[in-house]
């Protein structure tokens, strides 16, 4: 009994515990905070990586992709596992290239990886139309009305054309006049492209935040550029070109992807890259997300091995970026729980200075019956006391912390002009945050035990002090 | 019979310091017998050992020789967890500088010697009852209004009668008092001897106090002198034939 009251009477009485306390509350809120935000990094890009790519994909090795991919898709849809599990399939053709465009009168070009779809076929894989901006939803290659106007506004119709119109004289058979040539012109092809290939973030005014500027509006041209291969067995390779006009942008707040992914049609890749009826890639999408594993199994047996096809999950294709996050998250967690290690050394300064100054209270307390067992407790459990109060008031702090990040991270933007949470990194509205409660119990129980571990030495020193010196201590 | 045998008694004790590989024999060969309801003083010069021989007898620290015998019992060679329970049920200890807590009020510094002896359970099971006992102890030594204060806020003869009052909380067998009076002036160190004096010939407590103060001693029953190390003479106080004798 004596020891929960005295304890409980240091804890009260003894200000510099307090600091014993703030050292391990600190840890344990910076631990909380940066696991959650974390956590919620992880999570919310495990989401989006999954979102944008389907769940297996079976890819060709060849660059010049595979033969007939409705024929290997109505293969594997004929095998009865399958076309249970599977619920959609598309072939996609993807290349890498180059796109060009102008932005305030600088030629701009950048690397980008192209991908030839069926808009339909790619939505119903999942990924794609729920990230485009003006189309959301109803994927589709058509030019806004606005993004045609802007079309005729680069590209008026010849004026010689429209003056021999003119010109002509006029109908003696009574027939009607020829109609003139339309006034709009058809652009030869459209492009869906990355968000963040036709915005930057840029600070305009000196004082204020970071804006967005656009560099490619809906309806502007952009000049592709990639390669198609000829000649015997297609191995020579020749460049080919053409203009396209942008009508929408693919968000999906990776900027992997949204700075480097442009989607054209399927069809219209295949014919300017000579390629007709090949694919590169077979995007497919399963019913229960459980059975990943099992219908990429299956999938292996079945294409015939000559095919030269592999068969990913999402996870392989992943797998380096989701095993670094796990890494990272891990090699910051040892490196936070240092924090709560360098308070465990202040608890042990702390302690051993306590125990300095009750020496002679632990010599009474000796005399009076105490058991070097008892002695030893008072200071352990004070230490226990020291790292739970420290660790409940951690975590009361670091959750609200993490509850009210993006207020605090807007306050700080506003107050300090600077902007915490460059958003053009990610493209993540919000910091994102996964507030795990294991974890955060995980947390708790390591500061508690790091804060006894740190005052065991100080409690022994204690526990073994002989009495009678103890009561003599001046 | 057993009443002719000493309750408390030290036989050829010997304990000697060491200060930086330098020898200070303090004591050098005791011997003493104490009887129940003795009041005892042992008296003697700065540096004679005489609070060594109280730690001794009150197992708070072990002789180098010799023995320690608790109703004929040997004590000193007991393993510790014994020797603990001796300090906390047998023996009361007062000191000179009263040894109060000062985290603790009157109430709760009078309360340790139960709190130590028993588990959370047990305390909050009898908690009342100590406490009332805990009360009346300090009614008793005149600190019936002074239950919640500090240590801090009570003057020095009222905290040695805060000590005494935990020193007899567990209803012990032996006072053991270290120059109770050392650090009072001469009127609060009078009645702190006196409510000894009460306690002993009330309760039949045995005291063996330790001073250096002549004037207090004429108060107890049998004075020991210790002059380097030795009981050098023992003198019995007029009024008492018998050492097993009380007032």
């Amino acid at each position: 009994m004596y020891k929960l009251l005295l304890c409980w009477r240091y804890l009260l009485t003894r200000y510099l515990a307090l600091v014993c306390i703030v050292s391990v509350m600190l840890g344990v809120a910076t631990l909380i905070v940066v696991n959650s935000v974390m956590a919620g990094f992880s999570t919310k890009l495990r989401e989006r990586l999954h979102g944008l790519l389907s769940d297996i994909v079976i890819e060709a090795h060849d660059f010049q992709g595979f033969a007939n991919p409705e024929g290997k898709m109505a293969l594997i849809q004929s095998d009865p596992f399958l076309s249970q599990h599977i619920e959609a399939m598309t072939p996609t053709l993807e290349i890498f290239g180059m796109i060009q465009f102008a932005c305030n009168g600088t030629a701009l070009a950048r690397p980008v990886h192209i991908i030839g779809i069926d808009p339909a076929g790619r939505a119903r894989v999942g990924g794609f139309a729920e990230h485009l901006l003006l189309h959301k939803g109803k994927p589709s290659f058509e030019l806004s009305p606005e993004a045609l106007e802007r079309q005729h506004v680069l590209h008026p119709p010849h004026r010689l054309d429209r003056i021999a119109a003119m010109l002509l004289p006029p109908p003696t058979d009574g027939k009607p006049a020829p109609a003139p040539p339309p006034l709009d012109v058809s652009p030869p092809s459209t492009i869906i492209i990355g968000y963040a290939i036709a915005h930057f973030r840029a600070k305009l005014n000196p004082d204020g935040p970071p804006e967005e500027v656009r560099t490619l509006a809906p309806g502007d041209d952009v000049i592709i550029t990639t390669i198609k291969g000829h000649g015997l067995r297609n191995q020579e390779l020749s460049p080919v070109q053409w203009r396209c006009a942008v009508c929408d942008y693919f968000k999906s707040e990776m900027s992997e992807y949204d700075a480097n992914y442009v989607f054209v049609p399927l069809s219209e890749l295949q014919r300017l890259r000579a390629m007709p009826d090949r694919a590169t890639s077979i995007q497919i999408r399963i019913k229960d997300y459980r059975d990943l594993h099992a219908v990429k199994d299956r999938l292996q047996t079945l294409l015939p091995a000559h095919w030269e096809l592999t068969v990913h999950t999402w996870e392989d294709k992943q797998g380096p970026l989701l095993a670094a996050i796990s890494i990272e998250k891990g090699i910051l967690n040892v490196l936070l729980f240092m924090i709560i290690a360098v308070a465990g050394f202040g608890i042990l300064a702390i302690f051993s200075m306590i125990v300095v100054e009750k020496t002679r209270d632990i010599g009474i307390l000796k005399a009076l019956g105490a058991s070097n067992r008892g002695v030893l407790n008072i200071f352990l459990s004070y230490g226990l006391l020291l790292g739970a109060v420290g660790a409940l008031l951690g975590s009361a702090i670091g959750t609200a912390i993490t509850i009210y990040i993006n207020e605090i991270e807007q306050f700080l933007t506003k107050w300090t002009g600077h902007e915490l949470f460059d958003r053009s990194v990610y493209y993540f509205n919000e910091i994102p945050t996964d507030l795990n409660i294991w974890s955060v119990l995980v947390i708790n129980v390591g500061a508690v035990a790091i804060a006894v571990l740190f005052s065991v030495l100080p409690a022994l020193r204690a526990a073994l002090l002989h009495p009678v010196r103890a009561l003599r201590y001046e | 019979m057993l009443e002719n045998l000493p309750l408390l008694a030290a036989v050829n004790l010997h304990k000697t310091y060491r200060k930086h590989a330098i020898e200070v024999p303090v004591l050098t060969g005791v011997d003493l017998e104490v009887f129940a309801g003795e009041f005892l003083s042992i008296v003697g010069s700065s540096g004679s050992g005489k609070s060594t021989l109280l730690h001794l007898l009150g197992t708070l620290d072990k002789p180098d020789a010799g023995r320690i015998l608790f109703n004929t019992e040997r004590i000193d060679n007991l393993p510790a967890e014994q020797r603990d329970r001796l300090r906390n049920e047998t023996f009361g200890f007062i000191f000179q500088f009263y040894h109060l807590l000062p985290e603790l009020t009157t109430l709760e510094n009078v309360l340790m010697p139960k709190m130590i002896a028993l588990s959370v359970r047990g305390w909050l099971r009898q908690r009342r009852t100590l406490k009332q006992h805990a009360t009346e102890l300090l009614d008793r030594v005149g600190l019936g209004h002074r239950l919640h204060h500090k240590p801090r806020e009570l003057s020095g003869g009222e905290m040695q009668r805060a000590a005494i009052a935990r020193a007899l909380i567990n209803r012990p067998r032996i006072l053991l008092a270290d120059e109770p009076t050392g650090n009072l002036d001469a009127d609060k160190g009078l009645e702190i001897i006196r409510l000894l004096r009460d306690l002993n010939r009330q309760e039949q407590l045995t005291i063996i106090m330790v001073t250096h103060n002549m004037e207090i001693v004429g108060n107890t029953d049998r004075v020991v002198r210790l002059i380097k190390g030795r009981v050098e003479d023992a003198t019995k106080s007029p009024s008492l034939l018998q050492p097993t004798m009380t007032g």
